[in-house]
């Protein structure tokens, strides 16, 4: 169980040791739209067309969009963060079926990683008096991710469940996009 | 009586990955007590309706605590849980519901660790919880991020708090002495702080200092342009490769060994600087190192540098032209890095800081600032006749990072005297100019003038005696049509005495007759008309 004391412990301990040299947490928005851009033009480059032989096996994940709605601007950030993070997790995969182009799946890999890691030490340092958020739309988050991993497992990573994976991502993706030029 | 048993109270559920274990207190007569559970879920959060369902693993449980692992599928659900005890036919009430959603309750488990202590350095090697598991509740272990707590094996040791990757390495330790080090997974975004790993202890080994190895391993990056810079303590020959490693490979938990690449251009080299800049681009992180090589087969790595491209770089100077007109400055900056100057530009965001000062004057505090966008700038309020200079920096407000000043750029600004004069002398050329046109306006028109009233209007009359003939004036002398008959006259003189005795019709006979007296005669081109015009005539 956490409590207050554990709290501020790891804000303390990750805010010190952070590795990565201070920036100023402002412009990071500015920085994370180029990001979601390049990403979606990494995504388009690393494969082909959607191949029609696997239209039949497309299957709807429903990515909950009232994720990136809430009242609050810090919430969505926070969101985004952890999109990117599950994003950058599914891309580590077994991706030997996939047959994409490596160079792109690297930068891909790296500018995600990127974010992740600058991401990561804004939130903290702002977080050490916020408010877990018990939100019912981050776990509906997290069943999505979890949904297009066990698709990707019962698969077993082939051809047609990495393209349809990739086609997911890229939509949601584009859905960040959108909620970043309004932020 | 009946003395109904007790209720279960201080529901608790204890969730370390995906191992729950239900715990309860009762206060009672124990004796032959045995306790049971039920539990209902629902994917709506707001009501769970659904029917109550015995617990397995969690029925007719002697103690006061069991596990139900079994039961629990969906992590992100809502789970209500109650406990009632029993002793033969007798049931306790139920115990009050205790409600979760496994995901917030879930504690991360201990990661894997593994220690290996070579030349005076320890390599950690972490695998991360649930790590063969089947069923996770944490499903992208890549979000993790480890904590690394290590102290000295002795009294009065400090504790070294440190964020790992799944692979690291320790160099700044004491040779020969026994380190203990535990890690913990944790996940910032979730304010989740797993449970630490067993604690492992080993010992380091001497390090034996190969002279080697490449020494101050340093960056100087500026424009986008990348150079590597190291010391060589070795004296004698020896060859370097520069190699380097996309910073993302080293979140994975895969050994990233075997994916160090070499940097084109920098291999076998017997230098002690690589321009890497091929191998940047600006999405990512990179981290480089140096393999030296020496003639005998022998080889080293040296410290790992890590670049953030953005960050490393340093912004050079602007390029500076100033130009003057009259009280306006024009200052045209070219931005810095030249070829790189689109990639910076498009980052950085660039933004220009001028400088401008008037040179006569030594104060610092006259130093005016302007701060502009464009690569052009214009400043006004100027002083004429005063010799000014201006220096240009770049700067970029996202990264906090600015450049070196330019080269200061001077010039002078026009005199005040001078431009009075100059409008004056050209407001009198202007004013002779326009009289001259004007004068020979009027005189082109006085003459046109005279030309039309002389043609037009003459202003010399005919004399009176030849006024009114044949009812035409002259007043066309100079305009003749063919049409009109011209006139020959000739004045013959009359000779008055012969009238007097003459008789109208002798008169005429002698007019005939004679045709040398005072007749004058129309010369016509038909003698007919002539003829009769001779009797007409008295």
């Amino acid at each position: 169980t956490m409590n207050a004391f554990g709290l501020t412990q790891i804000g303390l301990i990750l805010l010190c040791t952070t590795t990565i040299s201070s920036l100023q947490c402002n412009h990071l928005h500015l920085q994370q739209q180029k990001v979601v851009k390049n990403s979606l033009q990494l995504l388009d480059k690393m494969g082909k067309k959607f191949p029609q032989q696997c239209l039949r096996e497309k299957m709807s994940f429903r990515f909950p969009e009232q994720v990136l709605k809430p009242r609050q601007k810090e919430t969505v950030k926070v969101a985004i963060e952890e999109i990117f993070q599950h994003i950058f997790d599914i891309f580590s995969k077994n991706l030997t079926l996939a047959a994409w182009d490596e160079k792109a799946l690297e930068q891909f890999q790296n500018g995600l990683y990127r974010q992740i890691e600058q991401l990561e030490a804004c939130v903290i340092k702002k977080q050490t008096h916020y408010f877990r958020s018990k939100e019912p739309s981050r776990l509906k988050l997290r069943k999505y991710f979890q949904k297009v991993d066990c698709f990707l497992q019962d698969k077993q990573h082939n051809m047609c469940s990495w393209e349809i994976s990739r086609a997911e991502m890229r939509r949601c993706l584009q859905l960040i996009d959108k909620v970043m030029r309004k932020l | 009586g009946q003395t109904t048993l007790k209720t279960p109270w201080d529901i608790q559920v204890y969730v370390v990955n995906t191992n729950f274990t239900l715990r309860w207190n009762y206060t009672g007569n124990d004796s032959n007590v045995a306790f049971s559970a039920e539990y209902r879920w629902s994917e709506d959060f707001e009501t769970v309706e659904t029917e109550w369902n015995e617990l397995p693993g969690c029925q007719n449980v002697t103690g006061t605590e069991c596990d139900f692992s079994s039961a629990v599928t969906e992590y992100y659900d809502m789970h209500h849980v109650r406990v009632r005890a029993e002793r033969r036919k007798e049931v306790s009430p139920w115990s009050d519901i205790f409600e979760m959603i496994p995901y917030f309750i879930a504690q991360i488990g201990p990661p894997g660790i593994e220690l290996q202590s070579t030349n005076g350095i320890i390599k950690i090697k972490v695998s991360p919880p649930e790590a063969n598991a089947v069923r996770k509740m944490w499903i992208a272990h890549l979000r993790f991020k480890y904590n690394l707590v290590l102290w000295e094996n002795s009294s009065n040791a400090e504790f070294r708090s440190l964020s790992i990757f799944p692979t690291h390495v320790i160099d700044d330790l004491a040779p020969d002495t026994t380190y203990c080090m535990k890690v913990q997974a944790t996940l910032p975004l979730d304010f989740k702080e797993g449970l630490f790993s067993p604690v492992r202890c080993i010992k380091t080994t001497r390090k034996v200092n190969d002279l080697l190895c490449a020494t101050n391993v340093s960056i100087l990056a500026s424009n986008m342009k990348f150079h590597l810079h190291w010391n060589n303590p070795y004296k004698q020959h020896v060859s370097y490769n520069v190699q380097y490693l996309i910073g993302y490979l080293k979140k994975l938990h895969d050994d990233y060994s075997p994916k160090w690449l070499n940097v084109h251009g920098c291999e076998n080299i017997t230098v002690t600087q690589c321009n890497f800049s091929s191998i940047i681009t600006t999405t990512g992180f990179y981290y480089l190192r140096v393999q030296a090589m020496s003639e005998s087969n022998r080889s080293c790595l040296s410290n790992e540098v890590k670049v953030n491209p953005l960050i490393t770089n340093e912004i050079g100077p602007p390029g500076i032209k100033v130009d003057i007109s009259d009280v306006l400055l024009h200052i045209q900056i070219s931005p810095p890095g030249g070829s790189e100057s689109e990639v910076m530009r498009d980052h950085y965001d660039l933004s220009y800081r001028i400088l401008y000062w008037k040179n006569s004057s030594n104060n610092e505090e006259d130093i005016k600032m302007k701060e502009v966008k464009q690569t052009i700038a214009t400043i006004s309020d100027l002083t004429p006749s005063t010799l000014y200079c201006v220096k240009v920096q770049a700067f970029s407000q996202i990264y906090n990072k600015s450049s070196d000043y330019s080269k200061e750029e001077c010039i002078q600004t026009p005199g005040d005297k001078i431009l009075p004069l100059i409008i004056l002398a050209t407001f009198v050329t202007a004013l002779i100019v326009v009289l001259l046109v004007a004068t020979l306006l009027v005189f082109a028109l006085y003459q046109a003038y005279n030309k039309i009233k002389y043609v037009f209007f003459p202003s010399c009359h005919p004399p009176l005696n030849i006024e009114g003939f044949a009812g035409q004036p002259f007043i066309r002398p100079y305009l003749s049509t063919t049409e009109e008959p011209t006139e020959i006259c000739s004045i013959i003189e009359t000779v008055l005495t012969e009238v007097n005795h003459i008789d109208f019709k002798d008169y005429k006979h002698s007019k005939q007759s004679s045709r040398d007296s005072g007749n004058y005669s129309n010369d016509d081109d038909t003698s007919g008309s002539k003829a009769s015009e001779e009797k007409e005539i008295v």
